[in-house]
């Protein structure tokens, strides 16, 4: 079950949300939650059979660029336009050091050259001359050196700098910027050159509100100098783990802060004592520190805290009651911690709460009894927990929850129709392996559903003439072992389906191809749909989280429909079921490994139809 | 083609184009001109004057909105920009959100 393990590790991101609030992404579908994740940035879907018609001005630039060595300067266009340009030759990648120069006194607002290669000190003289125009700037992973970076000290409107993991920023260079006083915005991750002593350029920048220095090694006791930093509203230390208790004391004045990002560091319970008068505290996140529950007692001083991370902190079941005294969360997460029922008699009056995570606590059935006044709640996770059926009941009353996780949990059928009345319901995860048809059979009335995961589960053929009942299903995993190409035939009805999961079941053949391509025939105009048969998902976590990425710019940019990664690997798919792929024009990525296909056969279908396949297997 | 379905842009020199209205309403420029109420005279007349836009210019723009059209129903074919005047046309786009 590569799977199972591949999706425990994406419940780190957690504080990436928190700030959306509760949403979908809590849940632990992996592949539900990319989707979210990635359709959760601004996209525009067009309606099907219209074509997006390119602007006269995308064509114009567009031959700019094409042509691009018959402009020696855009000086005398308006910056508006040589802004678009500029952006226009980022995003295709036709930037060049010599192109660069046609920018020359431009007044460019933006720079964003984050991770754009080759970019290094001989660039920073044309970025310069845009003067005060210049706003925002983003050389991350270029090979800038503080002598580059110096040039920007004449850019005196500069509000937001990125220089993150820049290995050639030193100290030295930092104290160029300490004179760009309308900086609101800087970060430097993973920048092992920034020192305590460097930090006091930091001292100069009264409007700052968002200090990044995640992953920084070096930068212990150098807080005392960003101690009158009045506006800051945001820190992130993620992952440094040099910060000390002492470091908290010099932030402990920093009354406008909103945020507060430590996971990962070596914070103890001392160090947050420094933290109570942090009155406009909204977001703690704490995963992975070295806090107790002792902690608490200066947490609940927070009096607008609302987002709460002590995931992963080892947590016991003592001093759990200081729970109590932090009214004010809508988030909690306290995933991966030794707490037991015990802990959760203490979250009883924390009737705010719309987010709870308890994925692999030590809780069981009578502590849920606990939960049934949190009548708020969207979102509960319970994953690998010792839950079974006859908790369930405590969950029938909390009818606002549209996001359930009872994956790896004792949950059987026979407890499954307490969740029929949960109608709110748009994503629940059943991935257990004694979960069967006749579970399925108990939740037809949960028709919101959205998001469906029966990874695990023992679902057969007859099993997927529940899934009618499912009209709004948008991706279902079922890759249980027990569907042959009859139950595939139930689930090409689905109507709004963008992502299927049916990797493990090693009786598809050449049919199930067939149907899903017919599908696409059928809802090509009409709907949305990836297909996703994953069976090594253990190696392809990454990989399928990219393609995810990759299909949502697919959407935004070819329209509609658009099979992006196809992986049918482990069933009794051949050469001549390939065929059928041919509508599938947007396939990125195509996994055919153990089947009976040939590299040499995949390689003619790419040719041939398959224009923008970039990856498969056999290769 | 009835009057009122047409409508006239006239370029710098006082060259004189009649057009569709539909594709002159490609223009999101020229479609507050045509539409907001009671304001433009360009809207009574179905006249609009573009005193800084040369005529080969308008005729190439003149050309992009009837291609716009095709385009969005489903004729994709592909448009042609000569190069010297590729910067003109982008400043004369800009003005009429085009």
């Amino acid at each position: 079950m590569g799977g199972v393990c591949s999706r425990k590790r994406d419940q780190q991101v957690v504080e990436d949300g928190m700030r959306r609030g509760v949403s979908g992404r809590y849940g632990k579908s992996g592949s539900s939650k990319w989707l979210l994740t990635s359709f959760s940035r601004p996209m525009v879907v067009h309606q099907p059979g219209l074509a997006i018609c390119p602007s006269l001005m995308e064509l114009c630039i567009d031959k700019i660029c094409e042509d691009i060595n018959q402009y020696s300067s855009f000086t005398m266009l308006p910056k508006d336009i040589s802004q678009q340009i500029f952006n226009k030759l980022v995003l295709s990648h036709l930037l060049t050091d010599v192109f660069l120069q046609k920018f020359r006194d431009c007044a460019l607002e933006d720079v964003w050259l984050g991770e754009y290669p080759g970019v290094q000190d001989s660039w920073m003289d044309v970025i310069s001359s845009q003067g005060t125009s210049l706003l925002s700037v983003d050389l991350s992973g270029s090979d800038v050196t503080d002598i580059g970076l110096g040039l920007l000290k004449e850019c005196s409107s500069l509000q937001a700098l990125t220089f993150n993991h820049c290995e050639n920023i030193s100290e030295i260079g930092l104290k160029h910027i300490s004179g760009l006083t309308n900086l609101t915005s800087l970060s430097f991750k993973k920048s092992a050159a920034i020192t305590a002593e460097g930090m006091c350029a930091f001292s100069s920048l009264i409007n700052l509100e968002k200090l990044d220095l995640e992953r920084c090694t070096g930068i212990h006791g150098g807080f005392v100098h960003i101690k009158g930093l009045s506006k800051l509203e945001s820190l992130n230390i993620r992952c440094c783990k040099c910060i000390t208790d002492l470091d908290l004391k010099a932030i402990s004045g920093l009354n406008n802060l909103k945020e507060l990002q430590m996971s990962n560091s070596n914070i103890t319970d001392f160090g947050l004592s420094y933290l109570r008068g942090l009155h406009k505290l909204v977001m703690l996140n704490l995963e992975g520190c070295n806090v107790t529950a002792g902690c608490l007692d200066s947490i609940s001083a927070l009096v607008a805290l609302a987002f709460l991370n002590l995931g992963r902190c080892g947590l016991t079941d003592d001093g759990c009651d200081k729970f109590s005294g932090i009214e004010s969360l809508k988030v909690l997460n306290l995933a991966f911690n030794n707490i037991t029922d015990a802990c959760l008699v203490h979250l009883k009056g924390l009737t705010n709460l719309e987010s709870l995570n308890l994925d692999s606590c030590k809780i069981g059935d009578e502590g849920l009894a606990n939960l049934t006044g949190l009548s708020l709640l969207k979102s509960l996770e319970l994953s690998d927990t010792e839950v079974g059926s006859s908790g369930l009941r405590h969950l029938s009353g909390l009818t606002h929850l549209e996001t359930l996780n009872l994956s790896f949990t004792l949950v059987t059928d026979s407890g499954l129709k307490k969740l029929s009345g949960l109608t709110a319901l748009k994503s629940l995860n059943l991935d257990a392996r004694q979960i069967t048809d006749a579970g399925l059979s108990a939740l037809t009335s949960l028709t919101g559903l959205v998001h469906l995961d029966l990874f695990g589960a023992r679902i057969s053929d007859t099993g997927t003439n529940y899934l009618r009942c499912f009209k709004n299903l948008q991706s279902l995993e079922i890759c249980g072992g027990g569907l042959t190409d009859a139950g595939v035939k139930n689930i090409k009805d689905l109507p709004s389906l963008t992502l299927l999961n049916l990797s493990q079941n090693c009786n598809l053949t050449n049919k199930s191809l067939e149907l899903i391509s017919g599908m696409f025939c059928l809802i090509f105009s009409s709907s949305r749909l990836v297909v996703v048969f994953s069976v090594f998902q253990l190696s392809c976590f990454y990989e399928r989280c990219a393609l995810v990425m990759d299909f949502a710019f697919c959407v935004a940019n070819a329209g509609l429909n658009a099979l992006v990664s196809l992986n049918v690997s482990n069933s009794n798919i051949t050469n001549d079921g390939l065929p059928y792929l041919k509508p599938l024009k947007n396939l990125r990525s195509l996994s055919l490994e153990s089947c009976k296909v040939t590299a040499a056969e995949i390689k003619k279908l790419q040719s041939s139809a398959l224009p923008n396949l970039v990856s498969f297997r056999p290769e | 083609m009835k009057k009122e379905d047409t409508v006239k842009l006239i370029s710098a020199e006082g060259m004189e184009f009649v057009i569709d209205k539909e594709a002159a309403m490609v223009s999101q420029t020229i479609r507050n001109m045509l539409t907001s109420p009671g304001g433009f005279a360009e809207a009574e007349h179905g006249e609009v004057t573009f005193p800084e836009i040369s005529a080969v210019i308008l005729e190439k723009i003149c050309q992009y909105f009837y291609w716009s059209l095709q385009y969005s129903r489903g004729k994709e074919t592909e448009f042609h920009i000569e190069p010297e005047l590729t910067l003109e046309l982008m400043m004369a786009a800009n003005y009429l959100h085009t």
